[in-house]
């Protein structure tokens, strides 16, 4: 494990995920908590977070799912500019890969792509979850948010 | 249903004008798309403006400087759509027979580079650095070029092609011819996407007087029919902005595949019968993507379409003729509006050096955020 991902597994602050919903609880061990989802369960098809009606076929039977935290590297890119607005990555700007992650349960994320080399990335590659503290909020919370990272 | 044509078009430039208020910009194109009809203000029925990130009313307050008829004017919005929905308002008002003439315009004003990403993402998305448009646009290439061996030269091709398509456009933003080895140099952007193979969003106004073909034999001498105007929006899943997230599923046909089908079937005609196409060529890889979504060839073989020179003015089937968006740029409500006005006046031939000969058949696409889409095909 990175020093970066050690520092963040250090439990002392309150942590909240980058959006309520998307991770299981609780986040006192970063190694331990995973993406979650919804399944409907009328057609199956799975998304990220709460899910009240189903986009697919607009059911409302869903069914809260934990993801996996290991998938495959469906296609991805590298921002080579500052994303545009309140982003919270390291200043000044530090290129970075963007993912679209494929897990087992039938689900594509779109996902940062973290602690990899950018010129060592490639369609199809395996890829594991990886949680880190990306800022600290307004009332002194980490918030926790989700990266996949080559396994 | 009735015929509906268009019985005039009318343009602003497209490129960034400062502090020009943007209803200068759309009077000067609707009062250039009156003209050109030959029509009256005085005799339109109904307005729709397609705008984005313009301000409530904006229909209003740019058709008020033509006189209050006291007609209805609404404002629409469908992202980069905008301007098929307000077109389609129009069409369906006057083949219901509602109207006789109803004004389809759209006028856009942009900020530089980057768009606002809080109008279209989420706070999460913005703060995790993944409100980026062309980042979607990268992602989609990359797996193209993976599934079916797409390459950065066959897209650097594509914007060659476009920006030489607009060197005697007197409406594009960009009409300096660039040269493959320029376009594959200039600063990547996201891989394999580089800044010569990205559009810019910008500002432009556009207008096109739409009527019953019956008005038009009174008034116009070169009507162009709209044989189909087909806003769509797009079936789960979506990898567009703003997804978060797709279906790993078989997915079912792209919302562009669905409007294009439905266009095609109500027009009565195919993709064969085509003599030009304007795409949304918001980056160089959605002209190949876009190409093969509209049947334009089969799936993996857009980029060929550019290695032939098939999609060249003077090949079998010109692509993006005015230069498209990399030239033109995106002023997002005039954005489907300009297409238009390009492709009737392709089809009157009246398109100067960039006509496409003998063209009778022309079909505009957009598609952008929120699942937006649209087809409209034109015809002589
Ligand atoms: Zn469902």
């Amino acid at each position: 494990m990175t020093d970066a991902a050690e520092t963040a597994n250090v439990h002392s602050k309150k942590r909240v995920p980058i959006k309520e919903g998307f991770l299981t609880t609780p986040l006192s061990d970063l190694r331990e908590a995973k993406l979650q989802g919804s399944r409907c369960a009328s057609c199956g098809e799975v998304f990220l977070g709460i899910q009240h009606g189903c986009q697919s076929c607009g059911a409302t039977g869903m069914e809260t799912v934990v993801l996996s935290n290991r998938g495959k590297l469906y296609s991805y890119t590298v921002l080579r500019n500052r994303p545009p607005g309140n982003y919270m990555g390291p200043d000044p700007f530090v290129p970075f890969a963007v993912g679209l992650i494929e897990l087992p349960e039938g689900i594509r994320v779109i996902s940062p792509l973290t602690h990899c080399n950018l010129d060592s990335l490639h369609v199809n590659m395996d890829v594991e979850l990886a949680l880190d503290r990306l800022y600290e909020d307004e009332e002194g919370s980490e918030v926790i948010a989700f990266s996949f990272r080559p396994e | 249903m009735r015929e509906v044509v268009i019985a005039g078009v009318g343009l602003h430039p497209c490129g960034r004008f400062g502090d020009k208020p943007y209803v200068d910009m759309g009077r000067e194109a609707v009062a250039a798309a009156l003209k050109d009809a030959g029509i009256a203000w005085s005799e339109v029925q109904a307005a729709y403006c397609a705008r984005m990130y313009l301000p409530a009313t904006s229909g209003a307050r740019i058709l008020k400087t033509l006189g209050m008829t006291g007609i209805p004017i609404a404002d629409v919005e469908a992202a980069c759509a905008s301007g098929a929905v307000a077109l389609s308002q129009a069409y369906m008002a006057i083949a219901s027979g509602f109207y006789d003439v109803v004004l389809a315009f759209g006028v856009e004003k942009m900020p530089r580079g980057f768009m606002d990403p809080s109008a279209i993402y989420e706070d999460w998305q913005i703060r995790m650095g993944l409100a980026v448009n062309p980042m979607y646009w990268a992602i989609a290439a990359k797996r193209h070029m993976a599934d079916y061996g797409a390459t950065a030269l066959q897209m650097a091709k594509v914007s060659v092609k476009n920006h030489k398509n607009a060197r005697t456009n007197p409406y594009a933003m960009y009409r300096r011819e660039v040269s493959v080895e320029e376009v594959l140099s200039s600063r990547m952007v996201c891989d394999p996407i580089t800044l010569l193979m990205v559009c810019a969003p910008n500002e432009g106004a556009a207008a096109a007087i739409v009527c019953s073909a019956e008005f038009a034999r009174k008034h116009s001498a070169r009507p162009v029919q709209v044989a189909a105007c087909v806003p769509r929006t797009s079936l789960y899943p979506w990898f567009r902005a703003p997804a978060a997230y797709v279906s790993a599923r078989p997915n079912p046909p792209s919302v562009t595949t669905r409007a294009a089908r439905e266009a095609y079937e109500m027009a009565g005609i195919g993709p064969q019968d085509l003599d030009l196409v304007e795409l949304q060529d918001t980056d160089a890889c959605s002209e190949i993507i876009a190409s093969e979504e509209l049947g334009l060839c089969p799936v993996g073989e857009g980029g060929r379409l550019v290695d032939e020179g098939i999609s060249e003015i003077g090949g079998r089937l010109p692509i993006n003729p005015s230069g498209g968006l990399l030239s033109n740029g995106e002023p997002i409500g005039a954005s489907h509006l300009r297409q238009i006005a390009e492709t009737v006046w392709q089809l009157r031939g009246e398109a100067g050096e960039r006509q496409v000969e003998g063209a009778r058949v022309g079909l505009c696409h957009v598609v952008g955020a929120g699942g937006n889409a649209a087809v409209t095909i034109l015809k002589r």
